[in-house]
């Protein structure tokens, strides 16, 4: 007994020898993460401005269209998202090829006319070719924009021809008056319900917070890496020598598995300290202010370390303590999974190889890279049993300071099947000669 | 005094040791030889209760060991033929790690023990990354002796050692014997076998005395 608990405390400090290295590893991982966004989002976005839609308007010689843009211009959905600008046919074109138009908006002749009237000519939007984000989001506004207004109309229009089939078309304005009424008292008060609750593919938390905790997830089993060499499965003698001493496989995994968790929350303490540094520099930088504090404010670390660190603003029913344990556990956890890894593949390359893929792979699996609902059906069902799940739920709690039973059980039960598969595989390489 | 009646190993279906029996009093070096992969190590594990034999039995001065890990651990000092240590912690880190005894005794090991025979208490704050072969080679015969057992259990201590190590480590075994402690060792090298006061061949799973003081050849003859 004593034998072990000698073991695993110099499987601690064998584990902290390599602290140098893993905090290395992480700022380089950090850059490589840092460069690898930039890139990606070049290429995405190119240099088009990401973020505001911009949207070409060609007028007809028409005073009341230019009033009626102005409407639909005043309008927050629109304001919050587009930006409107007048052109000519050639020049919207030209723009829609360049890129610096989104989309463009061509108002036919008498179209104020047309509404009242009920000939409702058409506005026609025109899209480039290869189509930008922007231009994919407008094109998915106004069809959805368009698909509401047609079954407004399509009541409107029932009614209209109820009241005709049945010869009461002098009570045709007294009902359109009515529907209208009743359009909008349940328009409105559904309007207001969107003002105040939002609804997000990240669900509980919002989006910035959910890349955080994903990003963090990611982050903490890659970090595995710079250490490998303390993850190599032990040498035929010196596991010979261990069990003679009484430490058998079980004290043996559970030494690996401590001093990489050790190793993964002393990490996470130093980088919460570091986002508690920026989120307090954030907070105290001016809106707007761009660069890297604009950045920070952006990547919603205030929010992520600001919430966890610094009171947070949801309802706190975890205490600080709490915090720490949870937070702990989710490294054990971690460092459980990665043990198993390193013990299956045997080998320091292999070890490294599998780790990489491994965690890339469940990590996009789990809804870490896409959120959950973006994932097609058939891998949406594997979520749940993905470890990088469980792993962001159980970050989630600590973040939101919310205590989820479901959420620890799965952290709990993740722990347990990394700790029992490394365990097996140890006591199957002890049996070998 | 060891021991050792009818000894039986197998892997599946490949029978490693066949009805190993000998004996090995104080004050002998047992010499084990014999080809690669003929179960040497095999052997030496069970004999160091590293692993288990399928049947037989292994008295260490009269006391029955196969079943009773305790008597392996109090008796038997095994080094293996890779050094168990942990490469990142410190020469004392290693032997405290291993050292089955209180803290004074393991100090006084230091000062006049195997310990210090073996010249680690220069050492005790060096990283063991940072030690030659040799000098990781007699840690581990020091963190195997930490129990002063009376039977030292050798697998090829002179293997990838430069000659003055081999040496060294020869120089010890010779003082331990003296003293009255018994050796088993294996090895593929003739200044090592020199130490050994009784030799056995260990081929197709039996084992065969020889005679000690045999040259490269005659060793080779036995072997096939």
């Amino acid at each position: 007994m004593w034998m072990c608990l000698v073991f695993l405390k110099l499987e601690l400090k064998r584990a902290y020898k390599k602290f140098p290295q893993m905090f290395a590893g992480a700022i380089a991982l950090l850059f490589l993460a840092g460069a690898i966004a930039l890139l990606a989002g070049r290429a995405l976005y190119g240099d088009v401005a990401a973020g505001r839609i911009a949207v070409g308007v060609i007028l007809p010689e028409d005073a009341l269209a230019k009033q009626m843009v102005s409407m639909i211009r005043s309008l927050d959905s629109v304001k919050s998202m587009c930006d409107f600008q007048y052109v000519k046919q050639e020049e919207a074109v030209k723009k829609l090829q360049e890129g610096t138009l989104s989309a463009v908006m061509d108002m036919p002749e008498g179209l104020i006319q047309g509404i009242m009237d009920g000939s409702n000519p058409s506005v026609r939007i025109l899209l480039p070719g290869n189509a930008w984000l922007e231009s994919r989001i407008f094109q998915e506004l106004t069809e959805a924009g368009a698909k509401i207004l047609g079954a407004s109309q399509a009541g409107i229009y029932a009614g209209n021809e109820l009241y005709l089939a049945s010869g009461q078309a002098e009570r045709i304005p007294l009902m359109e008056k009515e529907l209208n009424q009743i359009f909008l008292s349940y328009s409105l008060p559904r309007e207001d319900y969107f003002r105040h609750q939002r609804v997000s593919a990240t669900g509980d938390v919002e989006i910035p917070v959910f890349y955080g905790i994903s990003v963090y997830v990611l982050f903490l089993m890659l970090m595995a890496i710079p250490v490998s060499g303390y993850l190599l499965p032990y040498r035929h003698g010196m596991r010979q020598k261990l069990t003679l001493a009484g430490a058998n496989a079980p004290i043996r995994v559970l030494g690996r598995i401590l001093g990489l968790g050790s190793l993964f929350f002393t990490m996470s303490l130093l980088m919460g300290l570091l986002g508690k540094g920026l989120a307090e520099l954030a907070g105290s930088a001016k809106n707007g202010s761009g660069g890297i504090m604009g950045l920070v404010k952006d990547l919603g670390v205030e929010e992520i370390f600001g919430n966890s660190f610094a009171g947070g603003k949801g309802a706190a029913v975890l205490p600080w303590a709490g915090v720490c344990l949870l937070l702990l556990l989710v490294c054990l956890t971690a460092a459980a999974f990665v043990v198993f890894l390193y013990q299956a593949a045997g080998s320091l390359l292999g070890g490294i190889m599998l780790l990489f893929l491994a965690v890339t792979a469940q990590h996009f699996l789990a809804g870490g890279f896409l959120p959950e609902v973006f994932l097609p059906e058939a891998l949406r069902k594997m979520v749940p049993v993905m470890p990088s799940a469980v792993l962001m739920g159980g970050v989630q709690m600590a973040v939101t300071k919310v205590w989820s039973k479901n959420a620890a059980a799965r952290l709990f039960f993740l722990f347990l099947a990394g700790f029992l598969l490394s365990v097996f595989l140890e006591s199957r390489e002890s049996k070998k000669g | 005094m060891l021991k050792v009646t009818s000894l039986y190993k197998s892997y599946k279906n490949h029978k490693v040791l066949k009805d190993v029996s000998f004996t090995a009093g104080p004050g002998e070096c047992v010499g084990i030889v014999g080809s690669n992969g003929c179960g040497k190590t095999t052997l030496l594990s069970i004999l160091a209760g590293a692993a288990r034999a399928d049947k037989g039995s292994i008295l260490f001065h009269g006391r029955e060991a196969v079943g009773h890990p305790g008597v392996f651990a109090e008796e038997a000092a095994y080094v293996p033929q890779e050094n168990p240590l942990m490469e990142e912690l410190t020469v004392k880190d290693n032997l405290s790690l291993w050292y089955r005894g209180s803290r004074k005794r393991m100090e006084e090991d230091l000062e006049s023990g195997a310990a210090a025979m073996l010249g680690i208490g220069d050492m005790l704050k060096k990283p063991v990354s940072t030690l030659s072969g040799g000098m990781k080679k007699r840690l581990s015969i020091a963190c195997a002796l930490s129990n002063h057992a009376s039977v030292l259990i050798l697998d090829e201590p002179g293997a990838a050692l430069d000659l003055e190590c081999k040496a060294d480590i020869r120089r010890y075994l010779e003082e331990y014997k003296k003293q009255g402690g018994t050796i088993l060792l294996t090895s593929h090298e003739l200044l090592e076998l020199s130490l050994c006061t009784v030799m056995y061949v260990l081929k197709s799973g039996s084992l065969l005395q020889a005679k000690t003081g045999l040259g490269e050849k005659e060793l080779i003859e036995l072997f096939t």
